[in-house]
């Protein structure tokens, strides 16, 4: 009983804790892809506001497995980070 | 006919009445190689995030338009020898998204 309780207050904090390039994956699981769907924010160059949750504080781009973006989603969005970084927005 | 959205940084120490002959420049130039200008988005002063030949700041426009791998070789053969821009991008899109702006001309 104890551990799943655990387990759910992490979930909990995970949605409101800043993405981090080192931190651990505890919810990996029950994570979707937050780019795919019918609702989701279309990915582009110049949708920086999209663009800045997914890289680090040193401008790296973040990993798929801590983020949990689908394969076909994490390839359109290092393309498009890269694009903005040519045109120096991020 | 491909779609393509274009945006360029002009620099900073050109005035502003300047900037706007030299993206004219441009357009007449995508208009003459058998392209269509649909739109120009015109994105204002803005900090670049990084320097870029010593340059902090930039006027950016964005135009997008329709035409063949002609239009883009002779378009960028004459942004290669300008030295009032600083960078510039090609990108072929699927279909022209002419209502959304993502930036807005701020006054400064």
């Amino acid at each position: 009983m104890k551990r799943k309780k655990n387990f759910r207050s992490n979930k909990k904090n995970f949605k409101h804790k800043k993405l981090n390039l080192f931190q651990k994956n505890d919810s990996k699981f029950n994570k979707k892809c937050p780019l795919s769907g019918k609702e989701a924010p279309a990915v582009n160059y110049k949708n920086i506001k999209l663009l800045k949750r997914y890289i680090s504080e040193s401008g790296r781009i973040l990993p798929s497995r801590v983020t949990s973006v689908s394969l076909k989603k994490q390839k359109e969005l290092s393309r498009s980070i890269k694009r903005a970084r040519l045109l120096a927005l991020l | 006919m491909n779609c393509y959205e274009h945006t360029l940084i002009i620099k900073q120490d050109k005035l502003e009445n300047h900037s706007k002959t030299i993206i004219n420049k441009y357009e007449d130039l995508i208009n003459k190689n058998s392209g269509k200008v649909l739109k120009t988005e015109e994105w204002g002063l803005r900090n670049l995030a990084h320097l870029i030949k010593n340059n902090k700041k930039g006027f950016y426009f964005h135009i997008k338009f329709e035409g063949t791998g002609k239009t883009i070789e002779e378009l960028e053969k004459a942004e290669n020898i300008d030295q009032t821009l600083i960078r510039f991008l090609t990108v072929r899109v699927k279909k022209h998204d002419l209502e959304k702006e993502y930036f807005e001309k701020r006054e400064s």
